[in-house]
């Protein structure tokens, strides 16, 4: 039976909600403190069902790069059920340490860290480092904001960071950027980032449909019709 | 009913509000999904011996300096100072590569190596938790009215100083209900003439002529 028109309505108005909510938190995000007082992160929003799904296959292509990221499977499972998905990155962190000598990259002085060995960019290292982890953390002071805001409008959220590194993978965010976390958003009755069961990578809502209705229901009608 | 006065309630308000500020850190995302970051709210006294030490920094950190002698004027007013940290190593084992070693486990290996702004190699995202809990602060200080401004300088030196101990990094979250919003554009420091002096000398080219020329200065 085709959905009554108001369902579809519905539907509509809800994508529309996040796409609104997505904007708002971007700003929210932008204006939140910087480290230094000095910015170089910027917000991307991939709210295109197709982008998402693109997004999602990237992040479980990488879990077979690393046996420590078998999570990224569940990951991409709660990332299709996004209706947008908000990449954060940081531009400064990789080639430009903030000249603060903080160490906390475990080199005394910026300049120490400019001469050190970089890791190479190759399957199973996500953010080849050492980052300019000072930098890196208006990151951080972004995804707080972006979450913040979040619980207040009421939209439901998840913080991922695997698909930041599969946003850098796929270089759908500026070339620059040397660290990156995703901020997903969905406005349903369910979270899909919440309440997440065992084994979920391999038993969802997609794969039950498939498996049930999708496999079962097919041969069902062609037998008894 | 008896009168209570302003500075009485703006004290016990900013008190209440920075309890506040705690529990929001406190609850805020944590990846891993447990919070294992260090809070303390650091009193005036804890404040000014910051503030001096900040100051005396001077020559190494101009920033550092910029926020000591701010926070010697803060305290002249209701302020409070929310420090929190973390341990250095990583209990995540995302193995992300970001800290420069290929696994957290060889991350948490490497040498450490200590200093007076923090101890060294951290986990990225040990240091995320931390500045999600400051921001976290930092949202609920605003909601509620305070002025507020999240200082990296002050928490590295209640480091430092030990302020706050057992951890191996620090930032801080300063907040206060002073008549005017002591935080931002901080004009009183300056006078004119210092300020064209340092403009002059941090952007040389800007009043010259051409690349390469020098203004005559007599």
């Amino acid at each position: 039976m085709a959905k009554e028109a108001s369902m579809k309505q519905f539907e509509e108005d809800r994508k529309e909600a996040t796409r609104i909510a997505a904007r708002l938190l971007l700003a929210s995000g932008t204006t939140s403190p910087r480290v230094g007082g000095v910015g170089e992160t910027t917000i991307h929003i991939i709210d295109d069902e197709c982008q998402i799904e693109e997004l999602c296959q990237a992040v479980e292509r990488m879990a077979e790069e690393n046996k420590r990221w078998g999570f990224f499977k569940r990951d991409a499972v709660m990332l299709r059920d996004a209706d947008a998905v908000l990449i954060v990155t940081s531009l400064r962190c990789l080639s430009d340490p903030g000249d603060f000598n903080c160490n906390l990259c475990g080199k005394l002085t910026c300049e120490y860290k400019r001469q050190a060995d970089m890791l190479p960019n190759e399957p199973g290292i996500a953010f080849p480092g050492p980052l300019c982890i000072f930098r890196a953390n208006n990151v951080g002071y972004a995804i707080d904001s972006m979450v913040a805001l979040a619980r207040n409008l009421g939209i439901d959220y998840g913080v991922y960071w695997s698909a930041g590194a599969a946003a850098m993978r796929m270089r759908i965010v500026p070339k620059s950027t040397g660290f990156a976390l995703a901020v997903a958003i969905s406005a349903t009755e369910k979270s899909p980032f919440r309440d997440i069961p065992k084994k979920y990578a391999e038993i969802n809502e997609a794969t039950m449909n498939d498996r049930i209705i999708k496999r079962l229901w097919p041969q069902f009608r062609s037998i008894y019709s | 009913m008896a009168i209570r006065e302003s500075d009485e309630m703006l004290q016990s308000g900013l008190d209440r509000a920075v309890d506040l500020m705690a529990v929001a850190a406190h609850n805020s995302f944590r990846f891993g999904g447990v919070d294992t970051v260090k809070l303390i709210c650091a009193g005036k006294e804890e404040i000014v011996n910051i503030a001096e030490f900040c100051y005396s920094m001077g020559d190494m950190s101009p920033l550092a300096a910029r926020d000591g002698r701010f926070a010697m004027e803060l305290v002249k007013e209701p302020c409070a100072l929310l420090i929190m940290g973390d341990k250095r190593k990583s209990d995540f084992n995302y193995d992300c590569g970001a800290c420069g070693y290929r696994t957290c486990r060889e991350m948490n290996k490497a040498e450490c190596v200590e200093a007076l702004t923090g101890n060294g190699p951290s986990c990225q995202f040990k240091n995320m938790n931390v500045n999600i809990a400051a921001d976290a602060a930092a949202a609920m200080a605003w909601r509620l009215g305070l002025h507020c401004r999240v200082y990296s300088t002050l928490g590295m030196a209640a480091f430092a100083l030990k302020v706050i101990d057992d951890v191996d990094f620090a930032v801080s979250v300063c907040v206060s209900v002073a008549r005017r919003d002591p935080f931002f554009d901080r004009h009183q420091f300056w006078t004119d003439e210092y300020w064209d002096e340092i403009f002059r000398k941090e952007f040389p080219t800007y009043t010259r002529g051409f690349i390469g020329a020098v203004e005559d200065e007599g």
